[in-house]
């Protein structure tokens, strides 16, 4: 299949499939974390400004924020909770290592030091076109502390077993067709009621029938090779 | 086996490695086992053609008790400690060339720049303008009442700024090496060069000369070591990708950073010592010059002999 996984192969023999994130959504998650990090300092200024009132030790714990927050955030953020700053969380990518497991402070302290090279010559250029050129979307951080970054799986909820009357297919189906059948069903509820029927009209030379028919049909195949 | 009857066989097992992998509840010894057999359940239900949904929530499993499986750390309590105390200046003393180039570029630079506006006062302001020399001028000026700072600069004020500025100083350093290893040698010139005009400006007069060189002796140990240590660590990084040896060249800088790593933890607490230093210490006009002079010469011979000698004794790591 042509898509952009990444597919890990496990001690046990499985393989694992990472999908890394493209230039576009990192940087919208970089984009946000840029706000809530100017968000969250503007709050800690005010904060200082009426627990301790203006003046030098004001402005010297101000500084000390500052630089614990720009270089720390991400680290902290990347090791203890898993991969991802609140950005990330937001959009739903995490930083793990090229072997899929998570960072560690080593590697999160290299990749995000290494921002500042990723910046030059300006605007975060030499990041982006590290991650054009390389298959996996890495930055020159990520290509130097060995991590990626990838979607994180999203849990969807499980259906409870099909309902309809099981039926045996007219003629055998191979593996990959049962799969897209089983995967049609289960996807339908989720699509509007036209594509529904439109899909379902495409099953004429299976069904025999078209429309809500040939659906119900469909059902009953579905739940006859799962059940 | 149909879909069905193969989840009610194995639904069981699937929700007690849910639970294991949140890594609240359950007994965690169990979890290598059932990893295995969950493994197994995957590698059937993609060979069979099971649904979708359930593939991926299978997979989903595989891939949380994998990370929970061999991503877990064994707890190494004394690491920090050993990069410091014994990694760190061995690994300074194998780059001894890179830390010559390093020296150079800083300590060369500036005192080439020094004498040059030592005997030619001149040359300066082609460096620096008059605004800029007269202000360090005042800063340094005896009946100033806090050294090394133009205005009333406060003592927090003034070590959070150092923290801020320098430590990312020493940052950008570091990443800047990985072009080549080249901005990282621009930035010791830079601040080498900066430092010779300063200190030989200011040398020249002498009612400043004793100011400035009180103020600077003690903290200069760890700020300036500091830089050239993430120079030092930048221009491997730079190296390691114009010739990477044996290695492919991503696979270079990756062996290279994760050498350089402790040599940047210690360039980089260095920069923030000397920052405390600097913000506390050195400016403080009640310590008479005679006791900055001796503290700042026992920091120096500490800071080389540090580096000269720990480590040298006990295992050598692989």
């Amino acid at each position: 299949m042509l898509d952009g996984r990444l597919s890990l192969l496990t001690p046990e023999g499985v393989s694992l499939a990472l999908v890394p994130a493209g230039p576009a959504r990192r940087a919208l998650a970089w984009a946000i974390d840029f706000v809530i990090w100017l968000i969250a300092l503007f709050v800690f200024a005010i904060a200082l400004r009426f627990a301790i009132g203006s003046g030098g030790l004001n402005e010297g714990i101000f500084l000390v924020g500052l630089f614990v927050s720009y270089w720390g955030y991400p680290v902290l953020c990347e090791v203890y909770f898993g991969g991802r700053t609140l950005g990330k969380r937001w959009l739903g990518l995490e930083v793990v290592r090229a072997d899929g497991l998570p960072v560690g402070w080593r590697e999160s302290a290299t990749r995000n030091l290494l921002l500042a090279a990723d910046f030059l010559p300006l605007c975060y250029a030499a990041g982006l076109v590290s991650m054009l050129t390389d298959p996996q979307f890495r930055r020159l951080g990520d290509l130097v502390a060995g991590t990626l970054v990838v979607y994180s799986a999203k849990p969807r909820p499980r259906q409870a077993a099909l309902d309809a009357a099981p039926m045996p297919l007219p003629f055998p189906l191979d593996p990959e067709q049962q799969r897209a059948l089983i995967d049609l069903i289960e996807r339908a509820e989720r699509l509007p009621l036209s594509r529904r029927l439109e899909l379902a009209d495409l099953a004429e030379p299976l069904t025999g029938l078209r429309g809500e028919a040939s659906l119900e049909r469909l059902r009953a195949y579905a739940a006859g090779l799962t059940r | 086996m149909k879909q069905a009857q193969f989840e009610a066989q194995h639904a069981a097992l699937w929700d007690e490695v849910a639970v294991l992998v949140k890594g609240r509840q359950g007994d965690p010894r169990r979890l290598p086992a059932l990893y295995r057999q969950l493994c197994q359940s995957l590698a059937l239900a993609r060979q069979r053609g099971y649904s979708p949904l359930l593939t991926e929530h299978l997979h989903g499993l595989v891939l949380a008790a994998h990370r929970r499986l061999y991503g877990t750390q064994p707890e190494r309590p004394l690491t920090l400690r050993r990069w410091l105390g014994v990694e760190l200046p061995r690994r300074v003393r194998e780059e001894w060339r890179l830390l010559l180039l390093a020296c150079i570029a800083f300590w060369g630079v500036a005192l080439a720049v020094g004498f040059l506006v030592w005997y030619q006062p001149h040359w300066a302001y082609s460096w620096m303008d008059w605004q800029q020399l007269n202000e360090y001028r005042q800063m340094y000026d005896p009946g100033h009442d806090r050294v090394g700072r133009s205005g009333t600069g406060d003592d927090v004020k003034m070590f959070g700024f150092y923290i801020w500025n320098n430590v990312s100083i020493c940052f950008r350093t570091f990443a800047g090496g990985l072009f080549g290893g080249v901005p990282a040698l621009v930035s010791l010139v830079y601040n080498g060069m900066h430092g010779g005009v300063v200190a030989a400006w200011l040398s020249r007069d002498a009612s400043t000369a004793t100011v400035f060189w009180s103020f600077v002796v003690t903290h200069s140990s760890f700020e300036i070591t500091g830089l050239i240590l993430s120079g030092v660590a930048g221009m491997r990084l730079g190296l390691s990708l114009i010739r990477p040896g044996r290695f492919g060249r991503r696979h270079s800088l990756e062996a290279a950073s994760r050498r350089m790593f402790p040599v940047l933890v210690g360039a980089a607490l260095l920069t923030v010592l000397a920052a405390f230093f600097e913000g506390f210490w050195s400016a403080a006009g009640a310590i008479p010059p005679a006791a900055k002079f001796t503290v700042g010469g026992l920091c120096w011979a500490l800071v080389i002999g540090f580096f000269a000698f720990a480590g040298r004794r006990g295992r050598h790591a692989a």
